[in-house]
């Protein structure tokens, strides 16, 4: 430290007039009705300057009878470098386009690094993540698992992209034909 | 020994060999699908084509090796022709890999990684056909993605020989049925076509959907199912694929059992019975001490145990035939010249189990006869007067053939009525979770590991013995 610096008080004098000035410009830019340092009320309320491909909460979309379109292939499972994804899958024989879906469907957000490679890996455009931002505030980092209702109903979309069931094809049972 | 040329290099094949089979020997891998060394040539799937310099191509699982042959299992020619052959056979196959328990293991999906990695150029539709066809209670099909290879068919007519399995109409109605009189229903063989099949047409109903094959992991074990002590693989979930929000018993659960080949033994085939292991090791688990069906703390019974013993003069035991060698050697070393030890059967053919056949299947249901009687003799169980104490290894024996009013120490790893009966009773650990060796009726050892971690209130048979054996101190 300089002699200058080792007197004490002029340093002090610094300090407070660089955090008072930006105090005060935060406060003539609030005054001013603009966007300054101002504290946004987390987790109630969204940063304005979020982009709109943030990948926030995952749900999981529909068929139009509202069943998963998840064929719980587990890719997103395995491909998600967290391993936070856990699916049960169940068996339905009588759904012949679709025997294979989720039974449960399970996110741990408290070790979810919000990469999107889950959605990237879906085959079935049955993840995606949406921009909001999952309420993640809790007092047990056992307990923030969400699950297939929340994934399937929080935010209710389909996927248009594709006919259900798959059309252009006919079932010919047995072989025979 | 005709010498042959593989890709240019010079190749010492056997008289009778197919190329394919030189090839194989010789580590030039040549992909096949119908083909399996110990089932006969079919060679319908021609995926296996290879060239031979100045001649066609031809299949390599039917050709014959011939002095001075020059075979090129990669030329320009051999790849198209393989690129064709894969487009046919997954002309009509549903590409279901996400759904398809057979991902990961399929030999089709890695030949289409392999030698095709293209999508289909037919624009017709697909021909569908039945899925989840149930061809024994054991095992269902799924005809679109069969590839009408045979395997499973020829197994059935030169393996088990039930001649269950045929394929009906022609062309790409071709269907893998059952016969109707339900012999596939009785071929006691039958799973081991799930692992035949290439691809994922045929599969158990039990492990549908239930696991991807990446989360899982495979420990070598034996099956004690039989004196045959077939050699299997054990699969349960890998550890760094733990569930944590679902049923976490699955992480502690055999989730399949596979054949481990092995010549010696068993080839490359198992019974069902050596598929439903979790039947045997997954029964209820007796985890707890206890003196006189009063829970205690382990080292309390042990203790226990050892002055029982300590005190005896003419101390009797029933020994286990389902202990390893190591646990038997251990009984004798530790008690040996001071017990009268007798071989016990733990199991005897279960209503309808089939007892024996010419195949692999032996009326013995316990693993370790051999090495029991080869310590403790074959004489039956024989309790003379001035029997003052009574140990007990295993189960399947019922407590009032015992002589009455003698103080019984008994050693289970499973939740049975008899345990409550005994003065003391120790709970021990299952195959699964040690490791060891069995002894088959052919005196041939093999080897098993341990695929779960065992509870602390349960011993290790092994270390048990040695603790009874010595003065009191630190229990096990
Ligand atoms: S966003 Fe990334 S970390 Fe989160 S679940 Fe998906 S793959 Fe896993
Ligand atoms: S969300 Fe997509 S990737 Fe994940 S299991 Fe379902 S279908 Fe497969
Ligand atoms: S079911 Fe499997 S083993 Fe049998 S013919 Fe079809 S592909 Fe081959
Ligand atoms: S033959 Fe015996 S040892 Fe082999 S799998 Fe069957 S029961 Fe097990
Ligand atoms: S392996 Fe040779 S034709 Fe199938």
């Amino acid at each position: 430290m300089s002699w200058w610096e080792r007197m004490y008080l002029p340093e002090i004098v610094r300090g407070l007039s660089i955090t008072g000035g930006v105090f005060l410009s935060n406060l003539w830019r609030w005054a001013t009705g603009r966007k300054g340092a101002v504290t946004t009320f987390y987790p109630e309320e969204t940063r304005a300057d979020y982009a709109p491909a943030n990948r926030g909460k995952h749900i999981l979309t529909r068929r139009p009878d509202g069943r998963p379109q998840c064929v719980a292939c587990n890719l997103c499972a395995t491909v998600c470098p967290a391993r936070v994804i856990e699916i049960e899958a169940g068996f339905d024989p009588d759904d012949r386009a679709h025997p294979k879906y989720p039974l449960r469907f399970e996110i741990d957000y408290s070790r979810c690094v919000f990469c999107g490679l889950c959605v990237e890996a879906c085959p079935e455009d049955a993840l995606r993540m949406l921009p909001e931002v999952p309420d993640l505030p809790g007092h047990d980092r056992d307990r923030m698992w969400i699950g297939r209702e929340e994934l399937l109903d929080w935010s209710p979309r389909g996927d248009v992209a594709k006919p259900y069931p798959p059309g252009g094809e006919q079932v010919r049972p047995g072989g025979a034909h | 020994m005709p010498r042959i040329f593989i890709n240019g290099h010079p190749v010492e094949a056997e008289k009778g060999q197919t190329v394919l089979q030189a090839a194989l020997a010789h580590g030039f891998f040549i992909p096949y699908f119908c083909w399996h060394p110990a089932l006969s040539v079919s060679g319908n799937c021609r995926i296996c084509a290879v060239e031979v310099e100045g001649e066609d191509l031809d299949i390599a699982c039917n050709m014959p090796v011939r002095e001075g042959m020059r075979v090129l299992t990669d030329s320009e020619a051999v790849q198209a022709w393989r690129k064709r052959m894969m487009q046919f056979i997954t002309l009509n196959h549903p590409v279901d890999c996400g759904i398809c328990d057979k991902a990961g293991e399929c030999t089709l999906q890695d030949y289409h990684y392999e030698y095709n990695g293209e999508p289909s150029v037919s624009r017709e539709p697909k021909v569908h056909a039945t899925k989840f066809f149930r061809l024994s209670a054991r095992v269902l099909i799924d005809n679109e993605r069969c590839i009408l290879c045979s395997r499973c068919v020829r197994f059935t007519h030169e393996v088990s020989r039930s001649r269950a399995l045929g394929i009906q109409n022609r062309a790409d109605s071709s269907l893998v049925r059952a016969s109707e009189d339900g012999r596939f229903e009785d071929d006691p063989y039958s799973d081991n076509v799930i692992d035949l099949c290439p691809v994922g047409a045929l599969f158990s109903p039990s492990l549908l959907y239930r696991h991807r094959v990446w989360y899982l992991q495979a420990t070598p074990s034996v099956c004690p199912g039989c004196a045959r002590g077939c050699t299997v693989r054990i699969w349960h979930r890998r550890p760094d694929w733990a569930l944590h929000a679902l049923d976490g018993r699955q992480n502690e659960a055999i989730a399949r059992v596979t054949p481990r080949e092995n010549p010696a033994v068993n080839g490359p085939w198992i019974c069902n019975k050596g598929r439903d292991l979790a039947r045997i090791f997954e029964r209820p688990r007796a985890t707890q001490a206890m003196l006189k069906g009063e829970p205690v703390a382990l080292g309390t019974a042990v203790d226990a145990a050892r002055r029982l013993l300590e005190g005896a003069r003419r101390p009797v035991a029933l020994v286990s035939n389902w202990g390893s060698n190591e646990e038997l050697e251990a009984f004798q070393r530790a008690l040996g010249g001071r017990v009268r030890a007798f071989v016990k059967e733990d199991f005897s053919p279960a209503p309808g189990e089939p007892v024996e056949d010419d195949l692999l299947i032996r009326a013995d249901k316990n693993p370790n006869t051999a090495a029991a009687r080869a310590l403790f003799g074959d004489a039956p169980p024989a309790f003379e007067d001035g029997t003052d104490l009574l140990l007990v290894w295993g189960e399947g024996l019922d407590f009032s053939r015992l002589p009455t009013r003698v103080p019984i120490i008994c050693l289970n790893a499973y939740l049975q009525p008899e345990n409550g009966h005994a003065d003391v009773f120790l709970p021990v650990s299952v195959q699964t979770e040690r490791a060891g060796h069995y002894t088959n009726f052919q005196g041939v050892v093999s080897a098993f590991e341990p695929c779960f971690a065992k509870r602390d209130s349960v011993a290790h048979a092994e270390s048990l013995f040695a603790a009874l054996a010595s003065p009191p101190g630190p229990s096990p």
